[in-house]
């Protein structure tokens, strides 16, 4: 019972991560139609900014900000740079092009900092855990799965209650008919990338606060699992990105504490094939957005 | 274009097409050629990778160029090639030290490269239909991201299975028994099957699919059918690259096959132009030169005086600079959307002549009649078509009018299983098509054409209606005969080259309708087919609609606005509003009918009409 509370509490962390990092994605995606490639190079990019603000100095809180806003601005610069010139562009090229600048930032990121990982020192207190009814939690997991419930409860007020949240929600059914109706294209994309980068921001904290290192990887991998989750939760649709973030950080957590040692290795293969089974019963996700195509 | 040169067409058209595979073979030969004359060993060696290369992509674009969705899961294949051929081609002695634990019963074969590899395609052509199985009911984004799963999914198994593939480590000792030769010859082959493919009905059938999946659904492919034929041979060919690749290498690791391996292919792929072999050809050797001029700055050289720093990763940012450069300027590649070479309207092609063909007489049409019966359908509440029903008879042109939104598109989606019926049903001499799959309804000869067009418009105008013709299952022979007699039937002879999207918007709107006819259909559903023509077009569309009813005896459901239009052509016309059918009966009758003029007029107009009755025959003019 402890194990499985404190299984579930793992799960609930990793899960959040993926859900943040997927529903970035998604926002990205459901306005401008762009799987961004480069998605968890801003999460790295936002961990080097923790890195380099701990380097000068900075004390650990503000370090996170800046970690935090580095990573809009990474955000903000790709929209900017790369992804502007192609905006209506199809789904393929816009997809390549994330391609290219992921691989290039990675690049970037081996020469300008380093290509191994590089430390960050958190104070102690922040990896330490404390007691509940005789269990013991983790203070990151409890920090992660607080800061994932307040990221995702202020994404639910924006979007509903604000003006630009309202207008990104309608990008996102028909972006031509909001643009008619005089709203500046420019700035619901800006901001909805802001979102994302910021969202990836959150990820970058979390993630190293978790593991306290940094490196050009860092972000590609949980991006990868957050791509699937998209998928997984339907393309496009925001509640099915936090679903499919969900339930594959909670699949992750449960194959690893109780898979079998021998398979353990295969744990993403194992992941991976279920969410593949799952799509071939439901290849729009498990929360399909809405189309409104006609014949 | 005269009618010579019209029935040539076919005959042009593959010469057209050897020629953009002879084309492709010579800008490979000449690159090898160039390569070894001018840089000896080196460039021998440049042009062996190349070679493998253009075998891989060739492989990826058989897959991405045809169906146009961007696969990252080659590398699964390539590694499985690479892995099963470095274990069958291994010598004995050196494969008890390298894999002390490998399962006996992969142990210790010792075969030939020739030996190995029909055991390597079988392997592949497996694993690409278990794959398939599930990535063929994907589509766009989705089915590219389930790819990338895949790769993940084959890398950490790779990793995994240590006792297999030293896991994480070099896997070593396979020898590397290819030469220039080998491997030219290889990537000719791979781009002769991959040509050969493309121009193939299948091929033919999953570019529709990729420019239009409703349309191609309609004219009787099946969607996920036509994916899994393109990913099964490009599997299986990626997986004879990859057995290739590792025989190149020598020695290689799970690593080898990852992210890196399937960004410089899909970079490739792009660069050249994904939509073409020739693309995938251009591209690797434009990309080839690329890395390796690159290369050699990347150890860092003297330039002018100046010594430039050794940068690592050079390679990996010039491939990501080629491939947005290429995105930004030219969207379809170096090559186009094209493939390389003439077209079949080229100019160098116009002294081949075909005989007159055999115009093949359309199927026989007799008694058919589709019956309507009962069909109701409605959406979140919104009734769009509520228990209508009647009959479209062979012979016989019936119009199906009503206001917008009345529900006369639903209706033709409910016949034809684009919707599946809340209840009622569609079903033609005894057969119910109500419940078939959509790619099922061409066999019981009832075609449909779209409101709005839905061409295949990477295809030419004859491609088009020949795809058509192959759907509804003639021969090529056949096909190619019938395609002609519609472009002929639908004066189209003279574009019979164009590609559909060049096309003005009358001649689509004819394509269209020449595209379902090519089928043999004993009824015809027409959604709006004269919409958007100008009134002497109209006319002309009136006038070839007449003469295929009476001359073929087809069964025509006419849908349109224009009641000029539908009252020259139907001597039986159903009117809907607001979902339901109001009325039915010759045409004098649903004029007269007070419920008809109402729902086009309005109840106002009606009261003032009764009092002063308008001429007769603009009373229904729009």
């Amino acid at each position: 019972m402890d194990q499985l509370l404190q299984q579930l509490i793992n799960a609930l962390s990793l899960g959040g991560i993926y859900a943040m990092l997927a529903l970035g994605l998604a926002i990205v995606f459901s306005i401008v139609g762009l799987i961004n490639f480069a998605h968890g190079d801003i999460m790295t990019f936002g961990g080097y900014g923790i890195f380099l603000s701990m380097v000068f100095g900075f004390p650990p809180v503000a370090a996170l900000c800046i970690g935090l806003g580095a990573a809009v601005v990474m955000a903000l610069a790709m929209e900017r740079t790369a992804f502007r010139v192609m905006r209506g562009a199809d789904v393929i090229s816009l997809l390549i092009t994330s391609f290219a600048v992921s691989e290039i930032l990675k690049v970037l990121f081996q020469n300008g900092i380093s290509a191994r990982p590089v430390p960050i020192s958190f104070p102690a207190s922040w990896s330490g855990s404390y007691q509940i009814g005789g269990m013991t939690i983790g203070v990151a997991p409890t920090a992660s799965i607080l800061v994932t419930i307040l990221s995702l409860g202020c994404l639910t007020f924006v979007l509903r209650r604000l003006a630009i949240g309202m207008a990104m929600r309608a990008a996102a059914e028909d972006f031509d008919m909001l643009r008619m109706l005089g709203v500046r294209a420019n700035r619901v994309v800006a901001a909805a990338f802001a979102i994302s980068g910021l969202l990836a921001g959150v990820a970058a904290v979390i993630w190293t606060a978790q593991r306290g290192s940094v490196d050009p990887m860092m972000g590609f991998f949980p991006v990868l699992k957050a791509f699937i989750a998209t998928v997984l939760g339907g393309l496009g649709s925001l509640g099915g990105a936090v679903l499919g973030g969900f339930v594959i950080g909670t699949l992750e957590v449960l194959t690893q504490a109780f898979l079998p040692d021998a398979l353990a290795p295969y744990r993403d293969a194992i992941v991976l094939s279920a969410v593949i089974a799952v799509l071939l019963v439901r290849p729009d996700g498990l929360l399909p957005a809405r189309s409104g195509a006609r014949s | 274009m005269s009618d010579a040169a019209l029935h040539a067409h076919p005959a042009r058209l593959r010469a057209a097409n050897w020629i953009r595979t002879l084309a492709a073979l010579a800008v490979l030969i000449g690159t090898v050629v160039i390569l070894t004359v001018v840089f000896g060993r080196t460039g021998e060696r440049i042009a062996l990778l190349m070679c493998v290369n253009v075998a891989a992509v060739v492989a990826l674009a058989v897959f991405c160029g045809n169906t146009g969705i961007v696969s990252f899961g080659h590398g699964a294949f390539m590694a499985l090639g690479a892995y099963a051929s470095g274990i069958l081609t291994m010598p004995a002695g050196l494969q008890r030290s390298a894999l002390p634990e490998l399962p006996g019963w992969m142990a210790g074969y010792e075969l030939t490269l020739l030996g190995a590899l029909p055991v390597v395609l079988l392997v592949g052509l497996g694993f690409a239909l278990l794959t398939g199985s599930a990535v063929s009911r994907l589509v766009g984004a989705s089915a590219a991201i389930s790819t990338l799963g895949l790769l993940i999914i084959v890398h950490s198994i790779a990793i995994s299975a240590r006792e297999i593939t030293r896991g994480s480590q070099t896997f070593y000792g396979v020898p590397r028994i290819t030469d220039l030769a080998f491997v030219l010859a290889a990537a000719f082959l791979f781009v002769i099957i991959a040509r050969l493919y493309r121009e193939s009905r299948w091929g033919l059938f999953v570019r529709a699919v990729r420019d239009d999946e409703d349309a191609a659904t309609a004219l009787g492919i099946s969607p996920r059918r036509a994916r899994l034929v393109a990913w099964t041979l490009s599997g299986t060919l990626a997986t004879l690259a990859g057995a290739l690749y590792g025989h190149s290498l020598g020695a290689f690791s799970p690593a080898s096959f990852y992210l890196g391996l399937v960004f410089a292919h899909v970079v490739m792929m792009i660069v050249g132009g994904m939509n073409s072999v020739g693309g995938a050809v251009v591209g690797v050797v434009a990309v080839t030169i690329l890395q390796n001029t690159v290369r050699n700055l990347e150890g860092g050289i003297t330039l002018g005086g100046i010594t430039l720093p050794e940068v690592f990763g050079l390679t990996t940012v010039s491939l990501g600079i080629a491939i947005l450069l290429v995105i930004w300027l030219r969207p379809q590649g170096l090559v186009g959307g094209f493939e390389l070479g003439p077209g079949a309207g080229a100019r160098l092609l116009t002294r081949i002549t075909g005989r007159a063909p055999q115009t093949p007489a359309p199927r026989p049409v007799t008694t058919e009649t589709l019956h309507a019966r009962g069909l109701s359908r409605s959406f979140a509440g919104v009734k769009a078509v509520t228990d209508v029903s009647f009959d479209v008879p062979a012979g016989r042109i019936t119009g199906l009018i009503g206001p917008n939104g009345a529900g006369k598109s639903t209706l033709v989606n409910l016949i034809t299983c684009q919707y599946t019926a809340d209840s009622g049903t569609a079903e033609i001499d005894g057969v119910q098509l109500t419940g078939l799959p959509r790619h099922r309804i061409i066999d019981n000869r009832v075609a449909r054409s779209f409101q709005n067009l839905r061409l295949f418009s990477g295809l030419t105008a004859f491609e088009n209606v020949l795809v058509a013709a192959l759907a509804a299952g003639s021969d090529r022979k056949t096909a190619n005969a019938i395609a002609l007699r519609e472009l002929d039937a639908f004066d189209l002879g003279s574009i019979a080259a164009m590609r559909a999207d060049n096309l003005p918007y009358g001649a689509r709107k004819r394509l269209e309708i020449a595209r379902a006819l090519a089928q043999d259909p004993a009824i015809l559903l027409l959604d709006e087919p004269a919409a958007g023509m100008n009134p002497t077009e109209t006319d002309d569309l009136a006038d070839r609609l007449i003469r295929i009813s009476e001359d073929r005896n087809i069964g025509i459901l006419l849908i349109d606005h224009d009641l000029r239009f539908v009252n020259r052509l139907c001597s039986h016309i159903v009117v809907m509003n607001r979902g339901a059918k109001i009325a039915e009966g010759d045409p004098e009758e649903v004029r007269a009918d007070p419920q008809v003029i109402e729902a086009y007029i309005g109840r106002g107009r009606v009261a003032r009409a009764a009092d002063a009755p308008p001429p007769k025959d603009q009373a229904l003019a729009p």
